[in-house]
């Protein structure tokens, strides 16, 4: 009844993107960080692996042979993760186009939308989904749609909208006035639709993103991805989850590594009961976190309805990854809270993950 | 133009070794498997010779037991064409390089492209061997490969001690990549889900009538002894002392 093996095919994903993380992302995350700005030669490089295209059924320009499954993502966002977070999102950011126009888009949306990420270069993409108001939820969106002939027209105010002044399009999530909530497709050159200035965030330096505003914004009907996006919405949890596990990951190997090395009184402080406690108690959290998120993937990919599942991993993933990141950085002492280590970035970054898609958003 | 390559299962050179129970081999519980890191050079060399020739076939060849069949995936997912896994037990450098004489038999590739040795025994016999056996010119230690216009012969450049040496050897021709040769790419995911079609072929050592009894017998194994740990002497004077007396390396 269980099993937690790979099949073939996701073990080597798994090697190819962890390999990749490790050798190519991990050592630019500190500079990205610092600079605030992801390499392009990084972003060629990654997009080489066909992490978008992989998803894309041949009929659109992509490679996928079949429907691209949630466990096989969650594998590939966790992986990439543990190299950097900031970098992950960037690398992945066109998915926040290509899933939901894959998973509710017609035949007409696929054909003109798909092939347009299967290119020969990186295509940014984005998706305007948080707001920046007290009561925001999923359930209550403030962004409206307005129906008007053939178009609809959006307001609102959309805030950690990435690479916003960068991707050609993005997804906007909007309510309609029969209270669905709606995924528009919008070209970033829509009049109406304003990019701001570039956020200054406690982490993820390297992600650019943007407060977006829509103030009379016309959007074809056309555009309208599906009816109700409030599903979508559960399958971008599931890989932000996943990011988290990677990044709790990273942080538990890095306070292993650094635990074995450094000595304290004689021995190395990973024989100390206190930090070797302290590495139990980070190995179990993320663990557990990992778990519940693969059962909510497992679940999506069943086609079973994993509301509950994906709600529980989020709200546990959220807390585990901020006590693991925080774990990690105590076991360094004070070199945890120098930047040359990793692991004040990580507490840094895993702070973000209950912000990500609304304080309340369960 | 065909190009056979190999992909020996090999540990992963991160895991930590550990000598088995009975002493006669490694503890393989929990250990993770890759392609030999000079196999993964070869097979990037014979993709790349492929992309430049534009009409070649790559055939990637394992010999090992059955769960070999991963590395071969590795293989194909970077791009090689179809892969020949050779399954049998206990097969000693000697054994290898009459199976791959077999498959070379077989095939008729122009190159035959190997690690120049496998990072688990270290031999670095099987390509010479190889080499031997056909009667074919051999290029070890290649740092880099130009393949003639007329695809008659072949330009290696060898890394030998204080320099580089520079050889031609007509083909066919057995050449084992050195580590500078290139840098392996990753295997896409369009790479990875492409190799799940292409033909991967099973064929018993058994098979192949050639004598495989092993000419090595590893009796034992036994990690190196701990290092003690250093001393940090007061002067140059008792460092030399130290080095007369205990050491006995003055």
């Amino acid at each position: 009844m269980i099993d937690f093996h790979f099949d073939e095919e996701q073990q080597l994903i798994h090697e190819t993107v962890t390999s990749f993380a490790a050798e190519q992302v991990r050592p630019a995350a500190h500079d990205a960080e610092e600079s605030r700005t992801i390499p392009q030669s990084l972003v060629d490089q990654a997009w080489e692996l066909g992490l978008i295209q992989g998803t894309i059924p041949e009929a659109y320009g992509g490679y996928a042979q079949e429907p691209s499954s949630a466990v096989s993502g969650a594998i590939v966002a966790e992986a990439l993760a543990e190299g950097d977070l900031a970098i992950a999102l960037h690398l992945l950011s066109p998915r926040l186009v290509v899933d939901p126009v894959l998973r509710l888009g017609s035949e007409e949306q696929k054909q003109e939308l798909l092939p347009l990420y299967c290119g020969e270069k990186f295509c940014a993409g984005s998706a305007a989904v948080l707001e920046p108001s007290w009561d925001f939820s999923f359930a209550n969106v403030g962004t409206t749609a307005k129906r008007n002939g053939g178009d609809y027209v959006l307001d609102g105010t959309k805030c950690f909208v990435p690479l916003a002044s960068s991707a050609a399009r993005m997804v906007v999530y909007a309510q309609d006035e029969q209270g669905v909530l709606g995924a528009f497709v919008v070209d970033t050159g829509t009049p109406g639709l304003e990019v701001g200035e570039r956020e200054k965030n406690l982490g993820l330096n390297g992600l650019e993103t943007f407060e977006v505003t829509l103030s009379d914004c016309r959007v074809p009907a056309t555009r309208r991805l599906g009816s109700d996006a409030t599903g979508m919405l559960r399958r971008s949890r599931i890989a932000l989850s996943a990011m988290a596990v990677g990044v709790a990951k990273a942080s538990l190997a890095y306070a292993i590594d650094y635990a074995k090395e450094r000595e304290a009184f004689g021995v190395k402080i990973a024989q100390k009961q206190s930090i070797a406690f302290m590495l139990a108690d980070m190995a179990t959290e993320t663990d557990a976190a990992q778990l519940l998120n693969w059962e909510a993937a497992w679940k999506t990919d069943q086609g079973e309805d994993a509301a509950r599942e994906v709600a529980l991993a989020r709200y546990y993933v959220n807390d585990a990854v901020l006590k693991v990141a925080d774990n990690g950085l105590q076991v360094l002492g004070g070199h945890g809270f120098v930047r040359d280590h990793p692991v004040e970035l990580w507490l840094r970054n895993a702070r973000g993950f209950a912000m990500f898609e609304g304080a309340a958003s369960v | 133009m065909k190009i056979l390559v190999t992909a020996k299962r090999v540990p992963d050179p991160e895991s930590t070794i550990k000598v088995n129970s009975s002493g006669d081999g490694i503890e393989e519980a929990g250990i993770k498997w890759v392609v030999n890191p000079f196999d993964e050079i070869a097979i990037e060399e014979a993709l790349r010779v492929k992309e430049a020739q534009g009409d070649a076939e790559v055939v990637v060849v394992s010999i090992g037991p059955s769960e070999a069949q991963e590395q071969l995936r590795t293989g194909l997912a970077m791009g090689a064409d179809r892969a020949i896994l050779v399954t049998g037990e206990n097969l000693d450098t000697s054994a290898v390089a009459k199976i791959l004489v077999k498959i070379v038999e077989k095939e008729s590739p122009d190159i035959v492209i190997t690690g120049k040795q496998a990072i688990d025994d270290d031999s670095n016999e099987v390509g010479q061997m190889t080499a031997q056996l056909l009667g074919w010119p051999q290029a070890t230690f290649i740092s880099e490969l130009k393949i003639a216009d007329d695809k008659s012969s072949a330009e290696c450049t060898r890394e030998v001690d204080g320099g580089m040496e520079t050889i031609s050897v007509p083909l066919p021709a057995l050449i084992t990549a050195d580590l500078r040769l290139n840098e392996p790419r990753y295997a896409s995911l369009p790479g990875i889900m492409k190799a799940r079609k292409k033909p991967l072929e099973q064929i018993e050592a058994a098979s192949l009538g050639v004598d495989t009894t092993p000419k090595i017998v590893i009796k034992s194994m036994a990690p190196p002894p701990a290092r003690e740990a250093g001393r940090i002497v007061e002067s140059v004077d008792e460092l030399v002392t130290a080095l007369q007396s205990e050491a006995k390396v003055l």
